[in-house]
């Protein structure tokens, strides 16, 4: 879509005109040739610049060299200018969303075109910031000749361009406690049919021959039979809290969340886990969990999509479909521990029995403590009063773990497990 | 420290090439005046003050004023001399017409638009054809024609149409 092109004329040429016809007034006053001579070059130019007025011609197509980028890579942006009619002085400029960048220019930007020629050219554009965006609007800015009229049109060709999250580094993942009926890589706590060694048991009529313990059955007089786990695999949902987020120039809560949830997601479904996400904030987002390369697509699209909402509504789990949070599942929540509505969400989960590890991302280091002793003491009790609330997730036994901007998230997460073993609720 | 006085070169070179012009302009007309011409060099310093204070400031609006006072010193100077015919009148309305270009190039500059190769070039084959123009309109006004109501009339209608072109672009 373009627009017209908006013309400004330079406070240069009615100065000229000005000038110009006080000189031919002079002239005819004073009977003298001298002012419409001062007149005459100053009238020669304004008549040329009106009579080159015209604005430009072109067509301009805008062209990314893909769609999808990871988090700090570059994209090229391919223009190509088609001039029916020659400009004399043209300078492209590329509107760039917010989390894109543009990174160099080949010269000043300023090109010069021939009637009915063609000019292609690159941008480079930086992604510094995961989300889904539309590029294509284009800023031209054209001058005649002289200088007379500039020429303003803006341009909107939208191309969507996806810019993934990149993804932090995993080694291990949090193992859920439970697992579900499909095979896969997590081995069971049930016994059954696998590869597994669980146990040794007596021989009872209908076991396999093939599962006898020779050397255990000699050893006790009687046959005994191997007891084995299967590998099956479990229920994934990511729990993202996207209510509130705290950013500072290099980054925010939401994006080290988002960050993470790509890591993990990425992570389960290569184990074959169904994996599924949850976006709980001003606008609920959900994905039942399921597995395979196009559920890591759907997730992660989802993902980049996440964006924090203002909303005073109060929300709970009933808002969440009933299929998205399956039992036995394991909840790996996000949050940043800051809105009251996602604590009690979480609380709630727990309390309807699902295995549920809260991993707190810090808004520590985005919150300065202030030069003024108020403000310090404010900050102090506001730290403590975080310690509580974590003390409160692990009185019901929600293993609650703090990640801090810079540190790895692999840590984090065998923080995580040593804490879960800790923190296990049995029931009864 | 280098870098950014390479980038303000372009404006200042400009900017110091139209003052000096429009110096030389305005003494121009008072050297070699007999008399005392302090009225027209105080003219023609008001001038050059308004250009520089134009070109310093920025202050765009004063560089027409400028300009306008320049030409009214060398009209008057002409008419104290009592000169018939200038010959050196289309030199001298090149020049004003180059101290313009400068000046607004340089202001230009200053607001980062560096001048490009084409408008240099165009101004100056503008500063050629106007040199001829005025050199032809200065060999008419000396070619002895008798005047009259229809001439009269063709200045008015220049003149008008020149008004016009004002009143046009008054309205874009």
């Amino acid at each position: 879509m373009n627009d017209a092109w908006v013309t400004t004329v330079s406070n240069r040429l009615p100065a000229y005109l000005a000038l110009g016809g006080a000189g031919l007034l002079a002239g005819l006053l004073f009977g003298r040739p001298e002012p419409v001579v001062l007149a005459a070059p100053l009238l020669l130019a304004a008549a040329v610049g009106l009579a080159m007025a015209r604005p430009p011609d072109i067509d301009i197509g805008v062209r990314l060299d893909r769609e999808r980028a990871l988090e700090g890579e570059e994209v090229d942006l391919e223009l190509t200018i088609r001039a029916r009619r020659a400009v004399a002085w043209l300078d492209v400029e590329l509107d760039l969303p917010g989390g894109l960048a543009e990174l160099r220019r080949d010269g000043d930007g300023a090109i010069r075109l021939r009637a009915s020629s063609t000019r292609e050219f690159r941008r480079h554009v930086a992604c510094r910031r995961w989300g889904g965006r539309l590029v294509g609007h284009v800023r031209l800015r054209a001058r005649d000749r002289l200088g007379f009229f500039s020429y303003r049109q803006e341009v909107r060709q939208p191309l969507p361009l996806r810019v993934y999250p990149r993804p932090e580094a995993l080694r291990r993942l949090l193992r859920p406690a439970e697992t579900q009926a499909f095979a896969g890589n997590e081995v069971s706590r049930l016994k059954g049919d696998g590869i597994e060694f669980a146990d040794i048991r007596p021989f009872v009529a209908g076991d396999r021959v093939r599962r006898i313990n020779w050397r255990a059955s000699a050893r006790r007089g009687e046959l005994h039979v191997n007891e084995m786990r299967p590998e099956r695999n479990s229920d994934v949902v990511v729990f993202l809290d996207t209510f509130t987020e705290l950013a500072d120039a290099s980054g925010s809560s939401l994006d080290m969340t988002v960050r993470a949830a790509a890591a993990l997601i990425d992570g389960y479904l290569r184990r074959r886990d169904r994996v599924g996400l949850v976006g709980f904030g001003g606008t609920l987002r959900w994905l039942r969990p399921a597995m395979g390369e196009r559920q890591l697509y759907r997730l992660i699209d989802a993902l980049i999509d996440t964006q924090v909402v203002l909303s005073y509504a109060w929300k709970g789990l009933e808002v969440i479909p009933r299929r998205t949070l399956p039992p036995k599942s394991l909840v790996v929540a996000f949050t940043p521990l800051l809105d009251e509505r996602s604590l009690g969400a979480l609380l709630d989960l727990r309390g309807r029995g699902y295995d549920l590890t809260v991993i707190e991302v810090s808004p520590l280091a985005f919150v300065h403590p202030g030069r003024r002793e108020t403000e310090r003491l404010a900050y102090r009790m506001w730290v403590m009063e975080r310690a509580a609330l974590r003390g409160r997730f692990l009185d019901t036994g929600v293993p609650v773990v703090t990640w801090r901007r810079g540190d790895p998230l692999d840590g984090v997460l065998a923080a995580a497990t040593r804490l879960r073993r800790d923190t296990r609720v049995v029931r009864v | 420290m280098r870098a950014r006085a390479l980038a303000a070169a372009p404006n200042v070179l400009l900017a110091a090439a139209a003052v000096a012009l429009a110096a030389v302009l305005a003494l121009a007309p008072v050297a070699g005046l007999a008399g005392s011409p302090g009225g027209l060099a105080a003219l023609g310093g008001v001038a050059v003050a308004l250009f520089v204070a134009g070109m310093a400031m920025p202050w765009p609006a004063a560089l027409p004023w400028a300009l306008g006072l320049l030409a009214v010193e060398y009209l008057a100077s002409l008419e104290v001399r009592r000169a018939p015919v200038d010959a050196a009148a289309p030199a001298y309305a090149v020049a004003l017409f180059l101290c313009a270009e400068l000046g607004w190039l340089g202001l230009e500059a200053r607001r980062g638009r560096r001048p490009w190769a084409g408008r240099v070039a165009a101004i100056a084959a503008l500063a050629v054809g106007a040199s001829v123009l005025a050199a032809l309109l200065l060999l008419l006004g000396a070619v002895p024609l008798s005047g009259g109501p229809p001439m009269t009339a063709l200045g008015v209608v220049a003149t008008i149409a020149v008004a016009a072109c004002l009143a046009w672009l008054g309205r874009r």
